[in-house]
């Protein structure tokens, strides 16, 4: 599946040539994901608009070093997690949290994982309980769909790292939010 | 039903306005013109950009392979030096005369030159000349 970026025409090639309109518009576009995937990470609000305003800068800066235009946004998500890094209390744990090998099959995309609007507040308190590795992992799945390979990228870990982690961060998730189900049952 | 990205999204959706001020912060400073000295911190990234290309475009995309190149180089290196010769080493040290080998040199140059007197043929025992002598030489001898 592609990610969602991927269907929408970026104006990454204007941007390169400095054009503010374009960069206006790459920014508006991602601005709300990044932000929720730092505030979620570093559950901050000041760190969080922290990390989306040296994303920003960081991004207009090093804009040369961007190959693929069309991978502007897990490229843009790299900047932020890096970010998030630098601004988490303990960087290991977002970074060096290693979990066992995943199962082969990893077939249910983000879209099978529909919640009912009595269960949000469950959903994001029970997101908030996984570990922080777990949930970079999850967020950038869930936000922009981003493949496996692109989430090892952003989050500079392993393929099998990050297939694991996703597995065991929605299984976890899953198994709280039916235990949620069946205590209001 | 939501998608956990609508229910993500919407959840932060009031934390918008300050993005947008800082999303206009940051276009703003690039729209602003360039300042006088700028244009040589540009000529510099400019400079840099193209020194670091080549590390971008024959480095990068093919670092497992350079990587691996330089290991065969070091362990090439470690094979020569370990299969090294001692003996040639040991040689090499010792190419230099020592006191105890000078003297030794300086014994065995005396003993040559003794060898050499002790060894030269005497006169008896010099091969004789056979060619005949002229008559006259034959006479004087007889005279006497």
């Amino acid at each position: 599946m592609p990610e969602v970026s991927a269907l929408e025409q970026l104006p990454v090639a204007q941007a390169r040539a400095g054009d503010p309109a374009a960069w206006n518009a790459l920014f508006r576009r991602y601005q709300l994901p990044i932000y929720v995937f730092a505030f979620e990470l570093l559950r901050d609000e000041q760190a969080g608009r922290d990390v989306v305003q040296d994303t920003f800068l960081a991004a207009v800066r090093h804009l040369a070093s961007l190959r693929e235009d069309d991978k502007f946004g897990s490229w843009l998500f790299a900047i932020a997690h890096q970010k998030c890094v630098q601004h988490a209390r303990k960087p290991a744990e977002i970074l060096f949290d290693e979990v066992p090998e995943a199962p082969d099959a990893l077939d249910d995309g983000p879209d099978e994982l529909l919640i009912r609007r009595e269960q949000e507040a469950a959903f994001m308190n029970r997101l908030a309980q996984l570990p922080p590795s777990h949930r970079a992992v999850l967020l950038l799945h869930f936000l922009e769909d981003f493949s496996l390979a692109d989430i090892a990228r952003v989050t500079e870990t392993r393929l099998g790292t990050v297939k694991s982690r996703l597995y065991y961060a929605k299984k976890a998730l899953r198994k709280l939010l039916e235990a949620d189900n069946e205590n209001a049952a | 039903m939501k998608t956990p990205r609508e229910i993500l999204l919407a959840r932060h959706r009031a934390a918008a306005p300050q993005l947008d001020a800082i999303r206009h912060a940051v276009v703003n400073d690039l729209s602003r013109p360039t300042p006088g000295g700028a244009w040589l911190a540009n000529l510099v990234a400019a400079c840099l950009r193209l020194l670091t290309a080549p590390w971008r475009e024959l480095v990068l995309p093919a670092r497992r392979t350079w990587t691996a190149l330089a290991a065969v180089w070091v362990l090439l290196l470690v094979i020569n030096l370990s299969q090294r010769d001692p003996v040639s080493s040991v040689t090499g040290r010792l190419a230099r005369p020592q006191p105890v080998m000078m003297s030794w040199q300086a014994q065995q140059r005396w003993l040559n030159e003794l060898l050499t007197d002790r060894a030269a043929p005497a006169d008896t025992d010099r091969p004789r000349n056979t060619a005949p002598r002229p008559r006259t030489e034959n006479g004087e001898t007889a005279l006497v």
